[in-house]
């Protein structure tokens, strides 16, 4: 038996069994002249694809691309919920060739199909972590909640001093919520501004240390320059000094000279 | 030497022009007397002529090898310009002041003359002003000093929100995010990103704010920072269509610590029909009912 051969038998079994196809007999069904059978189709073909994406997120592990993902699904939903309508409009409207059940099937049909979609979860599970603080915040309320309930009951009577406290205390409670409330705005500020300082300072750090650097070597280059300048400034003194002393000698010739020619005009 | 600035300026040229007598241009005395007319007439309030007289001296010292001094004088030179309002020139005689910098191996300097530009252009040609705050940004990240890149990204942000291209205003934040990132400046990079988020809310794309926020929580110091928390609350309250709550959000300290512009926006929010998100999936319909 050749592959040819193979392939021809399994064929004919095939369109033997095709009777028994489900999602074949609906298309077949389907491809009629009836509008609502169609739209009914399509919405059961959208449903799928929804619970099919429903069933890619649930192993997702990225939180955004699950966040992502829950938003179009939701699209999807909303859209499928919108056509219900339509779709139930269509189910009532008599078509030849349908007996009286049928059309009641068809409105079951109907409510049963806007129910799945409804079913569809399309929310993440709520973030964890990151803000403990709102978390104890309202666990701070729900305690309150819970003690003025019990005063409700009947532990006690309440009297008119008791009543006066309870309004005093709550008044205080709120006047310190607010109290709070503003620090905390401060304290946000404060943050702020701390966080931009640590910033800054990151960023002027290496700029000292280039300056530092530059410093150390112009104090060097002026070190050096400056004995370099000293011994110029001796020479240079030493020579001037020299000059000085042959000077005064020349005053001292030309003095010695003219007492001599005084001397020599007095003698003879 | 005459003190008349007009005699020297043409003696400085005469000597720097080739003729019979002169075979080598005396190019360090023409600079000193392009630098004392150039005194001289700025004294005398002649912008023009002390322009002229800078942009000769720049030309001298760059052939007498110190392009140091000679980025000095064309810097001098654009301030000129931008006195007399001749942008063309303030951005050309800038862009020469920034390549001398760079040729003395000097990248501040490089990106700090062709900020000033940017600066003095963002009011009349906010383009060109833009094309010179990008190149200033690449000098200084290709030198690797990206902490200076900030303002000028923010500068240039603030430019784009002016000209309202409310994408290209975001993508620079997203950039400022980037080197901020290099930095490990955590501050500074959650703020560029909730500055982001604002300005794409501001442009009313919600999709896209949406899909800001999800690529930004990737990265766990956004995700942890109080301006993730802020984000989240203005998306969800974008969601339901609470007004009440974007307002609040928008006048809460998080997004006060944020640049001027992106306050003002934040101000502004919500921009258009804030209706939930099933509402605008019935518009959707709607129209394809109508076709």
């Amino acid at each position: 038996m050749g592959v040819v051969d193979l392939i021809t038998r399994g064929d004919s079994i095939c369109k033997k069994y095709d009777k028994y196809d489900i999602d074949k007999q609906r298309e077949a069904n389907v491809s009629g002249d009836d509008a609502f059978s169609r739209l009914y189709s399509t919405f059961e073909s959208a449903l799928e694809t929804v619970l099919q994406k429903t069933e890619d997120l649930s192993p997702e592990t990225n939180k955004a691309k699950a966040v992502a993902m829950n938003a179009e699904i939701r699209r999807t939903k909303t859209r499928l919920l919108e056509g219900i309508p339509k779709l139930q409009r269509l189910a009532l409207k008599k078509v030849k060739g349908i007996s009286k059940e049928e059309l009641d099937v068809r409105n079951d049909l109907v409510l049963s199909l806007r129910d799945k979609i409804e079913a569809i979860p399309d929310t993440s599970a709520p973030v964890v972590g990151g803000w403990p603080g709102s978390t104890s915040y309202s666990n701070i309320r729900f305690d309150t909640n819970v003690s003025d309930h019990r005063i409700g009951s009947e532990y006690f009577e309440p009297t008119e001093e008791s009543d006066q406290f309870k309004q005093e205390y709550e008044m205080r409670r709120i006047k310190q919520d607010q109290g709070l409330d503003y620090i905390a705005e401060g304290l946000d500020t404060l943050k702020n501004m701390a966080q931009d300082i640590n910033e800054e300072l990151d960023r002027q750090e290496p700029l000292m240390d280039e300056i530092d650097t530059k410093t150390d070597k112009a104090a060097t280059d002026l070190k050096s320059t400056n004995v370099r300048l000293k011994d110029t400034v001796t020479k240079l003194r030493s020579s001037r000094n020299f000059c000085i002393d042959i000077i005064l000698l020349c005053i001292l010739l030309g003095i010695a000279a003219f007492i001599y020619n005084e001397v020599k005009d007095g003698d003879p | 030497m005459s003190s008349d600035p007009d005699k020297m300026m043409s003696k400085a040229d005469k000597m720097t022009k080739l003729t019979l007598t002169r075979w080598s241009a005396d190019w360090r005395g023409a600079t000193e007397l392009y630098e004392q007319a150039a005194n001289g007439f700025r004294a005398s309030n002649k912008y023009e002529k002390a322009k002229v007289a800078l942009e000769k001296a720049s030309k001298g010292q760059e052939m007498q090898a110190s392009p140091w001094d000679a980025a000095k004088h064309m810097e001098s030179a654009a301030a000129l310009a931008q006195k007399l309002s001749i942008w063309n020139e303030v951005a050309d005689f800038y862009r020469k002041a920034s390549e001398l910098y760079t040729e003395c191996g000097r990248a501040q300097p490089a990106s700090d003359a062709l900020g000033k530009a940017a600066r003095a252009l963002e009011d009349v040609k906010p383009d060109d002003a833009i094309q010179l705050y990008t190149d200033a940004c690449e000098i200084l990240e290709e030198d690797g000093r990206d902490q200076m890149a900030f303002d000028l990204y923010r500068a240039c942000a603030n430019v784009y929100i002016k000209l309202e291209k409310f994408t290209d205003a975001a993508t620079f934040f997203l950039r400022l995010g980037v080197a901020a990132d290099k930095c490990d400046a955590t501050n500074s990079q959650c703020k560029a990103y909730l500055s982001a988020i604002i300005v794409y809310l501001y442009a009313h794309d919600l999709k896209q704010a949406e899909k800001c926020y999800n690529d930004c929580s990737q990265i766990d110091a956004f995700l942890k920072s109080d301006q993730s928390r802020s984000a989240t609350r203005l998306l969800t309250a974008y969601n339901e269509g609470d007004i009440e709550e974007i307002k609040k959000v928008a006048s809460s300290s998080t997004v006060s610590n944020l640049d001027h512009s992106i306050i003002k926006l934040a101000r502004k929010l919500p921009t258009g029909d804030v209706t939930p998100i099933q509402m605008n999936t019935n518009d959707d319909l709607d129209e394809d009912d109508l076709t």
